[in-house]
């Protein structure tokens, strides 16, 4: 039985719609990211898991009994389940064990098994020596070990975590994505996860809901969102691409009149006749200065402009006899000056056909 | 019980209107008239004083301005005491404020004789005062100003004539218990007198046994009307008559007691300070107020007539036929402020 | 505590300012400008210093000094303070102060939180309301409140005894005012206001974050108010306390009108005896020290209690507030606001303008018991009522200037660090917030009273002293108003050439004006009805409403009384209704 299972679920506020018949189904030990713009309704749906907002339609169930239905709410305080907030919300005038403990003195535990959860989770969150210092004197991170450690020690049966890194720097970030995840790993605590950062979402997440407009556009597991985008939406919002319109005549993708070849060649799904819009990331093709002896899918194509971003470069580029400008990654050392022919290479795997 | 009704009112005010506009047209003599020519030149006459309640004293003031005009009044009303300490504290800070003081604790002009802070003048109205105010100091540092009658008053609603108290020790009797209401000779002048005549004449034991009476305390020795008019208590202790009349005219249910053994009378004088701001327009006031102006003005509102010629006010016993009680003024000075350290250990406030 | 307030400036009236302004000395902006404008600043920093000195620290020192000083020959004693508390009578004042503070401090406490939540956290109804009673209690005088209750709580006259004994047929009254937790109860329901706006602007400022982590974690609406919301702004709960029962060790009128009657002795009342003659200001600055140490201690325990402690929302971020949906619990809420409007309000202000309406207040409300009486003598016949009214005015209104004038210069220099220990100004200017009123109006009377002064009786003396001890109100509001403004906005007009007085007249001035009106507004009401510091500076011309009414009250003739406090009541109205015109409608309450 899943752990989690959100149906219909639906928040309006009169005419506006922010959550639209969500359906999402975790397992026990999932760890599932709701991604999406500002606005796109991922914080609402995550308040409405949490029981801090009521839904206008569908329902929440967490283990087969239901939790929120329109007019039958069950309390935040009643859900066993515990959330990070996107302030922390550590209290200030609570010393770290205080924090921590807080949840655990509510289920009336012995002083003593508090005492030792406490050091426990601790330990894990290595802040052990901090206990007993008040978080005005901890930094960024640390006061977000403690959220961690607050929300983890109470044993929930799903953990909520409200865009937990917006407020560190980016280094920070980086190293609390993996601390998230390793926490995660260790605990398996069944988790949902709400960011605008896709990186952190790729990074922590065993599968990703894409949210839009109050809709999920597309769940799937990280690397297959990337490849795999099945909206346009999505294609735009995970990772850059280049979205492109083709068409499917007998068979074969012609891109602004240039053959791909068949859908078969391509590596593609059998494709429908007639209009189609395709995605091609960046990374899904390399630049030549001389034509590739093998076999596959390249276009000639001239270098229109480039920008160095550090890590890579950016090119533009042109394939002879069309009007497309595509843009294509390359490693710092592919330099190509710009109104060169070149050749590109593409990686059928990595196009994809967006609804 | 006395009561007057309204057209008896209207008659008395008609009256008094009439005399006091006769008052304030009739010639001037000419002391008085060289006074106010300097008194003009001053202005202002500033009033401390603790002698009239409220109401008579700013009639005084307006008859004081409507008789000489172009010398303003300033009243400053208070209790005794408190007029007494604003004295005090005008000469701490050695500042002349005040320019003629009143205060129904004679206690007070000896000890400011004494000190030699008081100016000496006698008016030459003085000389038409009734026999026994003729004369209150032979030096003239003060004149009389103001005969106050006190004595006790009763809630006619919660205790009838019958059984009201009838003397000054009735009212240590237990049956009196949270009935009775006086007011503090920390505050009122009047009722320092009243509390070192009735330990003089029943000994040190009197004001113990009273306060086992919880008598609810205020500052004034008016304030105790009020509490009988309420209905708060029953029964005044050392209440002024004037103020009494004055309530009962206006139609609350109120009697007076005069105690079988006289009443407290303080027959008061006021005094010119030495370091008076405006000396010719005091010196003008204190002909005013041994003169029939003041006697008029406050008659009205049921206090004693200072004068032979003015009648004394309706529904009080004429002074003849009354016994007045009263410490002199040189056992006031020192047994007054004795008398409230007492109080104070006694009533804790 | 200092990084606290510097941070959220919302506590711009507690008294961590003082901490705070001490931490902004430490750093001083150095700017190359600075050399330019060193000249005329420096004298503008020496005169305000001045200022500060002879408003502030001269009439401390100098009662500090006098307490050794033997009367008339000016030789060093501690007679003075054998005197002071050489009996068991002066004893027992101190010790009713003490206990009086605590009570009506605890009271206030627990009359204002709930108020305070509710209408901050809550979907309580009525908020509106509930503004309105706390701005209206605020704005009575605890004089005429005192007043107001002896007409209700008499033990035998009073109205609501009067009324309990005619439904219930008991013989005992109800209530009693005229006991120790009667006059407790009535300064509460006059001081609670202050609680409210601290504690109240303290909890606008916790993100509902704080409030979601505890429930998430288990803890309902009542645990997390008892175990969360409330902790966070202890801070502003104690600093209210402390406040309340400073307030109240130093009020004169309440324990004047009601603590006589009762036959309770305060140390203010006892101060009162001190100038009795012959006139010991010596001994009653004696009497008076220990409230100062009293002041210095509460402010040290505080400082201890807080802290490592963090409070109120140190993220800032995420500050959304949601409402704590209560359900049927919040119509208990209501009732609570409601009671409290009663009590507070209500019916002090309908048996007050019974009374002022009536020929005798016992008589109640009946037709032939009306009368214009009352107003009339106090407005055609009385002649000090008109003048006092006049002294007033124009006190509230002069002091109200000096006090915002001198208060925006220094917050400016503090606001923008531009003199070296700025933050020494800052001190001096919040010091009186936390200075007993009567014990300043000592301090000045000791000071300035006398030669070579001889300020007493005069209108300057009023006025400086009222300059003073409103001083802070009109900082907290000068400096928030500064604060609001970034200096980018004086620098974006200087560096198109506009100087630095040219700048602040044509940006900052317009910018910060509703808010200095809305201080000096306050400072005006505050001053209106002043009692304690006044009592003991007044001379026969410079008697204001406050002390008129005091005098009044002496007689016991309630009925002149209320109308002279419905008088003042409907000026202290207009001055309100004006304000909520230009200013807004919570100027008197903002703390921003």
């Amino acid at each position: 039985m899943p752990r989690l299972v959100l149906s219909g679920l639906t928040k309006a506020y009169g005419k506006l719609t922010v959550v639209d018949r969500v359906d999402l189904s975790l397992e026990e030990g999932e760890f599932v990211s709701l991604l999406g713009p500002s606005g796109c309704g991922k914080t609402t749906t995550l308040r409405m898991i949490a029981g801090f907002v009521d839904p206008t339609g569908g329902s929440i169930q967490v283990d087969g009994s239901v939790l929120s239905a329109p007019g039958a709410v069950v309390p935040p305080e009643r859900r066993g389940m515990s959330m990070i907030f996107q302030s922390y919300a550590i209290w200030p005038n609570m010393t770290v064990a205080e924090n921590v403990a807080f949840g655990l003195k509510l289920r009336n535990l012995s002083s003593e098994d508090v005492r030792s959860r406490v050091r426990e989770i601790l330990d894990v969150v290595k802040l052990e020596n901090l206990a007993h210092r008040y978080p005005a004197e901890l930094s960024g991170g640390q006061q977000q070990r403690v959220a961690l450690a607050r929300a983890i020690v109470v044993k929930p049966s799903v953990l909520l975590l409200d865009e937990p890194l917006s407020n560190l720097d980016a280094n920070l970030r980086e190293e609390m994505r993996f601390e998230i995840r390793r926490l995660h790993d260790e605990f398996r605590i069944t988790t949902v996860y709400v960011t605008h950062d896709q990186g952190e979402a790729m990074a922590t997440s065993d599968r990703i809901a894409v949210m839009n407009a109050g809709r999920i556009e597309q769940i799937d597991a990280p690397h297959l969102l990337y490849t795999r985008p099945r909206t346009r939406f999505v294609a735009g919002f995970v990772g850059r691409t280049n979205l492109l319109e083709a068409q499917v005549e007998a068979g074969i993708l012609l891109l602004d009149g240039v053959s791909l070849g068949s859908a078969g060649q391509a590596g593609l799904p059998a494709l429908p006749h007639g209009e189609v819009l395709i995605s091609l990331r960046p990374q899904a093709m390399t630049i030549h200065e001389a034509a590739p002896t093998d076999a596959g899918l390249v276009l000639e194509a001239t270098i229109l402009g480039r920008t160095y971003l550090g890590e890579a470069w950016d090119y533009v580029v042109q394939p002879l006899g069309t009007g497309l400008k595509l843009r294509a990654a390359a490693q710092p050392l592919e330099a190509h000056d710009v109104g060169r022919r070149v050749w590109l290479r593409i990686d059928p795997r990595q196009l994809a056909v967006v609804a | 019980m006395f009561l007057i009704d309204r057209r008896q009112m209207l008659t008395l005010a008609a009256w008094s209107a009439a005399t006091t506009k006769a008052w304030a047209q009739s010639p001037m003599h000419p002391q008085e008239r060289a006074l106010y020519e300097a008194a003009k030149r001053e202005g202002e006459v500033t009033w401390y004083t603790g002698q009239y309640s409220a109401e008579p004293s700013e009639a005084a003031g307006r008859a004081f301005t409507a008789r000489y005009p172009g010398v303003r009044c300033n009243v400053v009303r208070t209790t005794s005491q408190v007029a007494f300490q604003r004295l005090s504290q005008d000469a701490r800070a050695g500042v002349g404020q005040c320019d003629v003081f009143s205060s129904t604790n004679g206690g007070h002009y000896i000890q400011l004789k004494r000190q030699n802070r008081l100016m000496q003048f006698r008016p030459v109205n003085a000389d038409g005062l009734l026999p026994i105010l003729r004369v209150s100091d032979p030096d003239n540092y003060f004149q009389s100003s103001f005969i106050g009658i006190y004595l006790m008053a009763h809630n006619t609603r919660l205790v009838s004539e019958t059984e009201a108290p009838k003397s000054w020790t009735d009212i240590l009797d237990a049956r009196w218990k949270d009935k009775l209401a006086v007011g503090h000779p920390g505050f009122s002048g009047a009722i320092g007198l009243w509390a070192l005549q009735m330990r003089r004449m029943f000994g040190p034991d009197y004001l113990v046994r009273f306060e086992r009476n919880k008598p609810q305390v205020g500052r004034s020795s008016i304030d105790p009307v009020t509490m009988m008019t309420a209905g708060e208590r029953a029964v005044g202790v050392a209440v002024p008559s004037a103020t009494t009349l004055t309530s009962i005219s206006r139609g609350n249910p109120l009697r007076l007691i005069y105690p079988t053994e006289g009443v407290i009378a303080a027959l008061s004088p006021s005094a010119i300070p030495n370091n008076a701001p405006h000396p010719n327009a005091a010196k003008l006031f204190m002909e005013f107020t041994t003169g029939p102006g003041l006697s008029t003005a406050v008659r009205t509102l049921f206090n004693e007539s200072l004068r032979p010629e003015v009648p004394p006010p309706d529904g009080s016993r004429p002074l003849d036929q009354v016994t007045m009680l009263a410490p002199s003024m040189e056992e006031a000075e020192r047994g007054v402020p004795e008398v409230r350290e007492v109080w104070r250990e006694l009533f804790g406030v | 505590m200092c990084r606290r307030s510097a941070r959220s400036g919302a506590n711009s009236l507690a008294f961590e300012d003082i901490g705070m302004s001490q931490g902004g000395a430490a750093a001083p902006a150095l700017r190359p400008s600075r050399f330019r404008l060193l000249e005329p600043a420096m004298l503008l920093w020496v005169a305000l210093i001045a200022a500060l000195l002879v408003l502030v620290a001269a009439p401390l020192v100098k009662m500090l000094l006098i307490s050794f000083e033997m009367q008339e020959t000016g030789e060093f004693t501690f007679q003075n303070y054998l005197t002071a508390y050489g009996r068991a009578r002066y004893l027992d004042a101190l010790r009713n102060s003490l206990l009086l503070g605590l009570l009506s401090a605890t009271i206030s406490t627990v009359i204002a939180v709930p108020m305070a939540w509710a209408v901050s956290r809550t979907d309580m109804p009525g908020k509106g309301f509930t503004w309105a009673v706390v701005l209206a209690a605020f704005v009575m005088p605890p004089y005429l409140g005192a007043i107001g209750w002896i007409l209700l709580a008499g033990p035998n006259s009073g109205w609501i005894n009067v009324v309990w004994r005619a439904v219930t047929g008991a013989t005992e009254p109800l209530v009693n005012i005229y006991t120790f937790t009667g006059m407790a109860f009535v300064i509460a329901m006059h001081s609670f206001p202050l609680v409210f706006i601290f504690v109240k602007s303290a909890l606008d400022l916790i993100s509902s974050e704080m409030e979601d982590a505890a429930n998430i974690l288990g803890a309902g609406t009542w645990v997390t108010m008892r175990k969360v919301t409330l902790p966070l702004v202890w801070p502003s709960i104690l600093g209210g306390f402390i406040l309340i029962f400073l307030e109240t060790i130093a009020l004169f009128g309440t324990p004047a009108i009601i603590g006589i009657p009762a036959r309770i002795n305060v140390v203010t009342t006892q101060l009162w005896q001190f100038f009795e003659d012959p006139v010991r200001v010596e001994v009653a600055a004696a009497f008076a020290i220990p409230l100062l140490l009293i002041t210095i201690a509460l402010i040290a325990v505080q400082k201890l209690m807080l802290n490592r402690k963090g409070f109120v929302s140190q993220t800032g971020k995420g500050g959304e507030r949601r409402e704590v949906k209560l359900g049927p619990w919040r119509w208990v809420l209501l009732g609570w606001c409601v009671s409290v409007a009663l009590l507070s309000v209500g019916k002090p202000l309908i048996v007050l303008l019974q009374a002022s309406f009536a020929k005798a207040w016992g008589r109640g409300f009946s037709l032939d018991n009306l009368t214009l009486r009352n107003y009339r003598f106090l407005l055609f016949e009385h002649d000090q009522a008109p003048q006092a009214v006049w002294n007033t005015l124009w006190f509230s209104a002069a002091s109200a200037t000096m006090a915002i004038i001198l208060a925006l210069l220094v917050a400016y220099i503090v606001v923008r660090k531009l003199m070296r220990f700025a933050g020494a100004l800052g001190f001096l200017a919040m010091a009186p917030f936390v200075i007993p009123g009567i014990v300043l109006a000592i301090g000045f009377y000791a000071a300035y009273a006398g030669p070579p002064m001889s300020l007493y009786g005069s209108a300057l003396l009023l006025i400086l002293a009222f300059t003073a001890r409103f001083l802070p109100i009109a900082y907290a509001s000068s400096q928030a108003a500064i604060r609001a403004v970034h200096p980018e906005m004086e620098e974006a007009a200087r560096i198109l050439g506009s100087g630095r007085l040219h700048a602040i007249r044509k940006i900052t001035a317009p910018l910060i004006k509703s808010s200095l009106l809305g201080g000096w507004l306050v400072v005006f009401i505050v001053a209106s009805r002043e009692l304690s510091a006044a009592i003991f500076l007044v001379g026969p011309r410079t008697r204001t409403m406050s002390v008129l009414l005091y005098d009044l009250t002496e007689q016991g003739n309630f009925e002149v009384v209320s109308a002279f406090g419905g008088i003042l009541l409907f000026i202290t109205m207009v001055i309100v209704g004006i304000g909520m015109k230009l200013v807004g409608r919570d100027f008197m309450l903002r703390r921003e």
